[in-house]
């Protein structure tokens, strides 16, 4: 984690809490974003991606701990201009045009982009005079990105930025995003795509059932959830002994082919083969997909 | 707030319904009611006053429609994390009824003016259209409440009914003098009975009277408590 002195950090969750009736959405998170870092909010649906957006962006408030943005309340740091938000359950505004939409918002900031800017940089220079309430879906998005960076925030928030988007518009949207976040602005985003969390991000923050159980960049994910993965037939064996095997942390049965997350796949597989069990072997490095299966598996969690 | 304001009304005024059932529909029903039959000039003004009314009361309440609608989207959640206030953003939508209901006025007074012969002196006309602009505030804030209360489909159908039902208690389509005893009594309650009474007096050439402007009054309290009350309500979800 970057940390820099003197300057407070963009965002600052400290014990963050929040409860909706019985249900813990934000169960004490402790987060830190330093000026000018681009990170992913990484989890499943309902895992607490949305409050947390909800609470660093002022609309809800922790009932417990305390959330930050520059040092000082959200609130604040919103009334002020410092942050533009895409939010995720948003839809078009009828009857205005993309470039009068855009236009008043900017309006609104201290030192806003200029309007002509901000829809290039969304990639909608071409649609300024077309209704917002008759765009496609995909268009739709890239106006509401354009009505997030119009201010020149220097927090940008997105939630699911890319849901709903096909593969060429998200293409196209993570361009956009990435110069907006070379001109030294500080980026947070919500995704529940892994490869996009990857390819987008500095850091990766992992949250699961309200609380953020994995920080770091993507490299350092895989490496903690267990570098390798040795897969043998089982042909009718058990599997009893070999979760004691050198390296391994881990058991699994799929069909008949017993998977091992190891740490050291070389002494896993030597002890394989003194056990006489190594046909069909196979040897793979841990993808980000199993690191955060692993970090959000059931059983990791026992609360 | 300014240009909220003209964001608003640029987008309300590019609403077909709004168009054509706050503005066109008062004008026809007021044409049709006044030339159908034999009608002297005395009803001529009186439905004038009356149908301009409501279409005020119409566009008045159009602006909470425009309200649950910008909830329902996600706008309204948008602008709090804009530098905007939420009380600059209440204000902005106050004005934008405020503003909303003067086209239906004009029209309904001119096509008096122009289509039936009616014949004020210049300042009752200015002084007209001035009273049922102002007097459509507590239309204004009851529409609010509705917009900040209901969900969008609620809103529109409550609007309907509180603009259908209060326009003909109020007398504003038929005059009360028609009325049972009973329903006339009921009926000088009514916000939009005083406010179409605000209209009438000036256009007989006299001030509107104190009991008008004191139901009215009282009207606006009671639905400006409401607004607030919803808006403090939805404060959270919006």
């Amino acid at each position: 984690m970057t940390k820099t002195t003197g300057t407070p950090p963009a965002v600052s969750f400290t014990g963050a809490v929040r409860t909706y009736g019985a249900l813990r959405a934000i169960d004490g998170v402790d987060l830190e974003i330093a000026t000018g870092e681009t990170v992913a909010l990484l989890g499943r649906n309902g895992a607490g991606k949305s409050t947390t957006i909800s609470l660093l962006l002022g609309l809800n408030e922790p009932d417990e701990g305390t959330v930050e943005l520059f040092g000082g309340p959200p609130e604040r740091a919103v009334r002020a201009g410092r942050v533009g938000a895409m939010l995720q359950e948003a839809r078009a505004v009828p009857r205005v045009t993309v470039r009068e939409l855009v236009a008043f918002v900017a309006g609104r900031y201290p030192a806003p982009l200029p309007v002509a800017r901000a829809l290039e940089l969304a990639g909608i220079a071409d649609l300024a005079g077309r209704r917002v309430d008759r765009l496609s879906g995909g268009q739709t998005q890239r106006v509401r990105f354009a009505v997030a960076l119009a201010g020149d925030p220097s927090l940008l928030v997105l939630d699911e930025p890319t849901a709903a988007l096909d593969v060429e518009a998200r293409h196209v949207f993570w361009t956009s995003m990435r110069a907006y976040a070379r001109r030294g602005h500080t980026v947070l985003f919500s995704t529940h795509y892994l490869e996009e969390a990857d390819a987008h991000a500095d850091r990766i923050v992992v949250i699961d059932r309200g609380r953020v159980v994995a920080d770091g960049t993507g490299e350092q994910l895989r490496r903690a959830a267990g570098g390798n993965l040795v897969s043998v037939d089982l042909a009718g064996r058990g599997t009893e002994g070999l979760g004691l095997l050198p390296g391994v942390r881990s058991v699994e049965v799929r069909g008949d082919r017993a998977l091992l997350r190891t740490d050291d796949s070389d002494a896993t597989v030597v002890a394989l083969a003194r056990l006489g069990a190594i046909r069909g072997l196979e040897v793979t490095p841990a993808s980000l997909d199993d690191a955060f299966l692993a970090l959000t598996a059931p059983e990791t969690e026992t609360v | 707030m300014l240009d909220y304001l003209r964001l608003e009304v640029r987008r309300t005024l590019r609403d077909v319904g709004f168009v054509i059932g706050g503005i066109a529909m008062p004008v026809m029903m007021y044409l049709l009611f006044t030339n159908i039959g034999a009608n002297d000039g005395a009803w001529k003004t009186a439905s004038m006053v009356g149908m301009a009314a409501y279409g005020a009361v119409g566009s008045a309440l159009n602006t909470g429609g425009g309200v649950a609608e910008d909830r329902a989207i996600g706008w309204l959640r948008q602008l709090r994390v804009t530098p905007m206030t939420p009380r600059q953003v209440v204000a902005g939508r106050a004005l934008t009824g405020s503003v909303t209901v003067l086209p239906a006025i004009v029209a309904v007074l001119t096509a008096g003016a122009l289509v039936n012969g009616v014949r004020l002196a210049v300042w009752q006309w200015a002084a007209l259209a001035l009273l049922l602009w102002l007097g459509s505030l507590p239309f204004t804030l009851l529409g609010l409440g509705n917009g900040y209360r209901l969900t969008a489909q609620t809103t529109g159908v409550v609007n309907m009914v509180c603009n259908l039902g209060l326009a003909v208690l109020g007398g504003l389509w038929f005059p009360t003098a028609l009325f049972p005893g009973w329903l006339r009594s009921v009926s000088a309650y009514t916000p939009t009975h005083r406010f179409a009474q605000l209209g009438t007096s000036v256009a007989d050439g006299h001030a509107p009277a104190v009991g008008a402007v004191l139901v009215l009054a009282a009207w606006s309290g009671a639905f400006g408590s409401y607004a607030v009350l919803a808006y403090r309500r939805a404060g959270r979800n919006v």
